[in-house]
């Protein structure tokens, strides 16, 4: 081994990134309760109470039951929230247990390091996705009108909130600090992005707010993609989200090639 | 003339604090030498092992591990360097198995070459019986052998040991002795940090000794014995101690 060079694909140490998604797979099926149930169990709530419960004294919206209405959203915030955990928790995990050192020693660029990361947030961010649909099944909620936008919006803000994730793990010195912008941030804005009502619900004054918040974009199209119902074009939202991604991940590469809370 | 394993020039590391750890550190290890590193805590002897290694950044210098510039090149200056840290840095819930085989698996070996390895390892670590067993439950020997086994898995050309026998009972010390010999006699590169001076004594060729982030002494280890007093007074004199102080203090 010692003179046989690590084997590289298209540049890429594949073995390498395999070892990586699978270490964090480990990782998270030590604690299938809190990585999957605990969100199907919240999206059983949210989805019987607002959706069934409370839904059924509503209207239809646009030809659709308001059950039907919310499964995207309740969806879109399982899956943001499922992203930001599991990268802040893989990475900060690491940096705390000093086993990210296990990966600065070994021949991973940086971009194989984030890639592996991010896969993982993707499968974990699908199967919980699955999961709710299957939910969204037994109360005759779930329908697929476009399966590509529908994956699109899945993966894709995965990958933002990933990135994100990524980027307070390396930030944060404690779990105070590790829980901030979910609590300051990503739970307000997700809840006034149109989980439960439409922009035509807000008063007059406050239409600005959901048109400034790209949480209203991600639920809008993973909506738009489920039952056909939109309130901003969708090309727009999938630029926002590029955008993100773009940004993001371009931070996240000049963190990780500088070192910062990585490397002494 | 072969290129040296390590070449160190000019290294400086500074960290955020603004701290100087290190400080216009040079040094070779020629290949296939067994090194000691000695010096007293807080000399810098971990940091240099971590800007070797990756895990710090460094200030200033150059690195080269085989010629090869561990800064621009890192990933294949690191391919060829297995390390087993002073401090345990391990995925505590993580089995012996695992631990071993991810490593292995960062270094780009299939599935087929790991289980080999990894199998070989293990044995050879008497760790069998501990082999599904989670890191956190293994006592402070066995947790010892599980890194050097890490450290081993891609069968790097050079070793670095950061303390690889703090807290380790008499058996294991001896038995690690006899390996670490082994391994050095079929051609590997090894760097040793230790605070027991009797193993520096036994194990390694050529010596430096490294205080306030400097190299202040630098040989064969036969020059740290031609004045009265071996290398513990070699040691002590060259980290500006005097060896009377330190053996009255003892006493």
């Amino acid at each position: 081994m010692s003179d046989v060079t690590v084997p590289r694909h298209m540049g890429i140490n594949w073995i390498g990134l395999g070892t990586i998604i699978r270490r964090e797979w480990s990782r998270v099926w030590r604690v299938p309760i809190q990585a999957f149930l605990a969100p199907w169990i919240s999206a059983l709530m949210f989805i019987f109470i607002f959706g069934f419960v409370v839904g059924g004294n509503i209207r239809l919206i646009a030809g659709h039951r308001y059950v039907e209405f919310v499964l995207p959203g309740v969806l879109m915030l399982n899956v943001v929230n499922a992203a930001f955990l599991q990268s802040t928790s893989q990475i900060y995990f690491q940096r705390f247990l000093r086993y990210i050192e296990e990966t600065l020693v070994s021949p991973l660029s940086y971009v194989e390091m984030i890639v592996g990361s991010l896969t993982m947030t993707i499968v974990r961010s699908v199967v919980t996705a699955l999961g709710i649909l299957a939910i969204g099944v037994a109360f005759h909620a779930t329908h697929m009108y476009n399966i590509f936008e529908f994956l699109f919006w899945i993966i894709s803000v995965s990958i933002v909130f990933g990135l994100l994730g990524i980027i307070i793990a390396l930030w944060a010195n404690n779990f105070e600090q590790l829980t901030m912008l979910n609590v300051f941030f990503i739970a307000p804005l997700s809840f006034v992005g149109g989980v439960f009502n439409t922009v035509a619900m807000l008063p007059h004054w406050l239409k600005w707010l959901a048109y400034a918040n790209p949480f209203f974009y991600f639920i809008n199209g993973l909506r738009d993609s489920m039952i056909g119902f939109d309130e901003a074009p969708p090309y727009l939202g999938m630029s926002v989200a590029l955008a993100l991604i773009a940004v993001l991940g371009g931070i996240t590469w000049r963190l990780f090639k500088i070192g910062y809370g990585l490397r002494e | 003339m072969t290129v040296p394993a390590i070449n160190i020039e000019h290294l400086r590391k500074a960290y955020r604090s603004g701290t100087v750890a290190v400080q216009d550190l040079s040094m070779q290890v020629q290949e296939g030498d067994f090194f000691g590193f000695l010096g007293p805590n807080g000399a810098g002897k971990s940091t240099t092992i971590h800007c070797i290694t990756g895990i710090a950044t460094v200030t200033s210098g150059k690195i080269e591990i085989f010629g090869i510039d561990a800064v621009k090149n890192y990933r294949e200056a690191r391919r060829l360097i297995g390390l087993s840290p002073q401090e345990f840095n391990v995925d505590t819930f993580a089995t012996v198995t695992q631990i071993v085989d991810w490593m292995g698996g960062y270094f780009g070996m299939n599935a087929a070459q790991r289980k080999s390895r990894v199998d070989m390892l293990i044995q050879r670590f008497d760790l069998t019986a501990h082999a599904k067993k989670q890191f956190r439950e293994l006592s402070g020997g066995l947790k010892r052998r599980v890194i050097l086994a890490r450290a081993l898995v891609h069968d790097p050309k050079l070793l670095i040991l950061d303390e690889p026998t703090a807290g380790v009972d008499v058996e294991l010390r001896l038995d690690l002795w006899r390996y670490l010999q082994e391994l050095n006699a079929e051609g590997k590169t090894i760097l040793l940090t230790s605070h027991y001076l009797e193993e520096v004594e036994r194990l390694c060729r050529t010596i430096a000794v490294i205080a306030k982030g400097q190299i202040v002494r630098q040989g064969p280890k036969e020059e740290f014995f031609t004045t009265p007093g071996g290398l513990e007074k070699a040691y002590l004199e060259a980290t500006g101690h005097r060896a009377e102080h330190a053996v009255a203090g003892a006493a």
